[in-house]
């Protein structure tokens, strides 16, 4: 690596990866749940399952990013990390921090959970994806305030780059748009309006802005392509990105109780969120294709192709699916939205950070890339977990469609748990799926172990 | 210099032709009139302003004419959408 | 949105410059400028396409409530806007011939004018924008008034930004940056400015005409 301090992105991109794997083992735990309805129960209900499932997603996602911009930042800024001791520190607290919330959400009810933490100094629990106690929703602000002055300062004191500045707004907008899950009003339409804007904002905006830094700094690496060439393409991405995702925004506020101009903003605007994706996987393909150098880390390329690819099939072709109104009052809350969800989250975000981490790994560990052997073993993982996700999104759509078919649209609906008994092949198909991608992390990670690789200076 | 194709004076006409065709527009607008073959016109001149500005203050017509067409196709697209919509509101 | 904006223009035209000594007046393969600004160009004629084809097809099933509407509408000031932008558009077009003759000061005085005349377009549309407000429209008065307001307003920021984007192609032009062999950056300016004209040219006859 050219500058010391990027070591301390390791222990994250471990971190990163174990959670990863928790989520994966939670999630085939539901799989198996939908179709065996008691399974673990009462061990390990349903709910808390989710809230392990999403929060894992979640935590282990951060710790990909902020360990990504611990490696890229020194890097791009041609200066060594503020402080790398923070960030070491931060590691612990952030680490500890999860594993207690995930040990709370596991060993306590949650409503002692919430006696427990405060929730009612400030109620903050009890919400999707939010369910943090309060003082882990402190814990967080604190750790991604420490987290963005570490790396702030980094690069005030030295080179300024496209990358660095686009990776910069993105990862504040992050950290600022998490204050709204201090904000829960008890109107209900309110509750909703805002809860959208650490959501959508999130995955649908400033996440964008750090998935087009992430996606172009491997890039530059493995290709070789002149920067200014990238630099532009990610500007324009991005561009698109905020344009369309901001007023986009708008696509989840067609049924909560907000003015009917929503139908026709969140329609037209998210219509158009497909756009930055498709202009990813040809800026990918293209500078690829234009590559100026033979970089021996043949497994990063894919990967970040790969994340063009799924990234616009899962979050632009299977957004655009059901993002406009007269087709979402439909599909609203559906298995459509979960097919969508997932293929979204892993082709953007996990692939993402599976792509840096591939990338930066080799040589933190003091190489250039592994050894041909452990990129073959990790270009079938690459396969394996790409190709599952694709039959667990193909399987979850068809049982949406037949879902919204039985239970709204036909002339004699069904009600919810019936119609549930209907689909219930398809959740057994999408839980074999699962366990496929679990082998393919499996594999990802035995990858890691396999010795060997050149040691060419990167 | 070479001599080189002289940007203005085409602009300068362009330009009335601009002019002309909104005053007719506004003129008809005034008038309150309506109907099929009044729409179409209002949507023809459409067509032309939108190619006008696209050829002359773009400078499309010098360019790869894929650029030109690709923002011909588009004036048509959004026009003849629109002059669809407005014989479904007739009915 | 003004950052990445500048953030473009200036390695941009870097690289225009290192890219092609390409007689533009000939038959040039690319459109004038920088090619990101026809991606947006592109992107935003795609955006308003949609709206206006929405506004069309909603009117189809509202003919009357939209006819009635409309009378309501200032048609003087939405003509008068379109002859001012149309020869905001013609300036922008001097400004770049006098550029590419290499008369830097006509340049800048044909841009003023331009951007003078984007000003008279943002004063007439506020003082319709104030009419309506003030007798009581707004964004859920009914249908039509939903798609005027959020046509014209939508359009109206496109216009602030189109003078934003003009004005710093005068900066630049003022402190001398361009020449007769390079001036892609006003190529750019001019050529974003011709899309926010071309925006209301569909505009006016749609919404304040067609009946």
């Amino acid at each position: 690596m050219q500058y010391k301090s990027q070591a301390v992105a390791k222990p994250y991109f471990i971190a990163a990866i174990g959670l990863f794997t928790g989520q994966i083992l939670f999630g085939l735990i539901m799989g198996l749940q939908y179709v065996v309805g008691d399974f673990l129960f009462p061990e390990i209900p349903f709910n808390v399952a989710r809230m392990v499932h999403t929060n894992l997603l979640i935590v282990w996602l951060l710790f990909g990013f902020m360990g990504s911009a611990y490696y890229l930042v020194p890097e791009e800024s041609e200066t060594e990390l503020f402080s790398p001791k923070l960030a070491q520190v931060l590691f612990w607290i952030f680490l500890l921090a999860g594993a207690a919330t995930v040990l709370g959400y596991l060993l306590v009810p949650y409503a002692t959970l919430a006696r427990m933490t405060g929730n009612n100094i400030l109620a903050t629990m009890g919400r999707e994806f939010l369910e943090q106690p309060l003082p882990t929703k402190v814990g967080i602000v604190i750790v991604a305030l420490a987290f963005l002055f570490n790396i702030t300062m980094t690069v005030l004191k030295g080179r300024k780059t496209s990358i660095t500045l686009v990776l910069l707004i993105g990862l504040w907008g992050l950290a600022v748009f998490f204050l709204f899950s201090f904000y829960n009003p008890s109107n209900l339409v309110l509750d909703k309006y805002f809860w959208w804007w650490v959501v959508h904002l999130w995955v649908e905006g400033v996440w964008e802005l750090i998935l087009g830094a992430l996606l172009a700094f491997v890039l530059i690496k493995v290709t070789g392509v002149d920067r200014e060439v990238i630099e532009k393409w990610l500007y324009v991405i991005i561009a698109m990105s905020l344009i369309t995702g901001l007023i986009g925004t708008g696509h989840h506020y067609y049924w909560i109780g907000t003015p009917e101009s929503w139908l026709w903003f969140g329609s037209v605007f998210s219509a158009l969120e497909p756009i930055p994706f498709f202009m990813m996987t040809v800026f990918a393909f293209n500078m690829v294709n234009r590559r100026r150098r033979e970089h021996p880390n043949k497994a990063a390329t894919l990967w970040a192709l790969g994340t063009g690819v799924m990234s616009f099939l899962g979050a632009g072709v299977w957004g655009f699916l059901h993002t406009l109104a007269p087709v979402n009052y439909y599909t609203h809350g559906t298995q459509i939205t979960a097919a969508h969800g997932h293929m979204a989250f892993y082709g953007a975000y996990v692939m993402v950070v599976i792509t840096m981490i591939s990338y930066a790994m080799p040589v933190l560990r003091g190489r250039a890339a592994n050894s041909e052997r452990a990129q073959v073993l990790e270009m079938w993982s690459f396969w394996i977990m790409t190709v599952s996700i694709v039959f667990i999104t193909l399987f979850l759509t068809a049982a949406g469609i037949l879902q919204v078919w039985l239970q709204r649209i036909s002339a004699t609906p069904m009600g919810f748990m019936a119609t549930q008994d209907q689909i219930s092949l398809f959740y057994w198909l999408r839980e074999i799926s699962g366990v496929f991608f679990l082998v393919g992390l499996v594999l990802y990670i035995a990858s890691f172990f396999i010795k060997g690789g050149k040691t060419v200076s990167a | 210099m070479i001599k080189r194709h002289n940007p203005i004076r085409p602009c300068t006409g362009v330009w009335l032709l601009l002019v002309l065709l909104t005053l007719v527009t506004y003129g008809i607008g005034e008038a309150g009139l309506g109907g099929i073959e009044v729409v179409f016109l209002l949507l023809a001149m459409v067509l032309i302003k939108g190619q006008m500005v696209a050829d002359f203050f773009m400078g499309l017509r010098r360019v790869r004419l894929r650029w030109r067409i690709l923002l011909t196709i588009y004036l048509l697209l959004v026009v003849s959408g629109i002059a669809l919509a407005y014989l479904m509101g007739i009915k | 949105m003004a950052a990445p904006a500048v953030g473009f223009f200036l390695p941009a035209t870097q690289a225009i410059m290192n890219a092609s000594t390409l007689d533009k007046d000939v038959n040039s393969a690319m459109p004038p400028g920088d090619f990101a600004i026809w991606i947006f160009i592109y992107a935003e004629l795609l955006a308003f396409g949609i709206f206006f084809l929405a506004y069309a097809f909603t009117r189809a099933h509202n003919v009357e409530l939209f006819n009635a509407s409309q009378l309501s509408l200032n048609r003087e000031s939405g003509a008068i806007n379109t002859l001012v932008l149309i020869t905001s558009s013609y300036f922008v077009v001097r400004a770049l011939a006098a550029i590419k003759r290499g008369r830097q000061v006509f340049c800048v005085r044909w841009l003023a004018a331009a951007i003078a005349m984007g000003g008279l377009f943002v004063a007439i549309k506020l003082a319709e924008f104030h009419a309506k407000f003030s007798a009581g429209i707004s964004l859920h008065t009914n249908t039509f008034y939903m798609f005027y307001l959020s046509l014209t307003i939508f359009h109206f920021m496109h216009v602030l930004l189109g003078m934003l984007i003009l004005g710093f192609v005068l900066f630049k032009a003022h402190r001398g940056h361009y020449s007769a062999e390079q001036h892609a950056g006003v190529e750019t300016g001019a050529s974003y400015w011709h899309m926010v004209d071309l925006v209301w040219i569909i505009l006016f006859p749609l919404v304040y005409v067609i009946r």
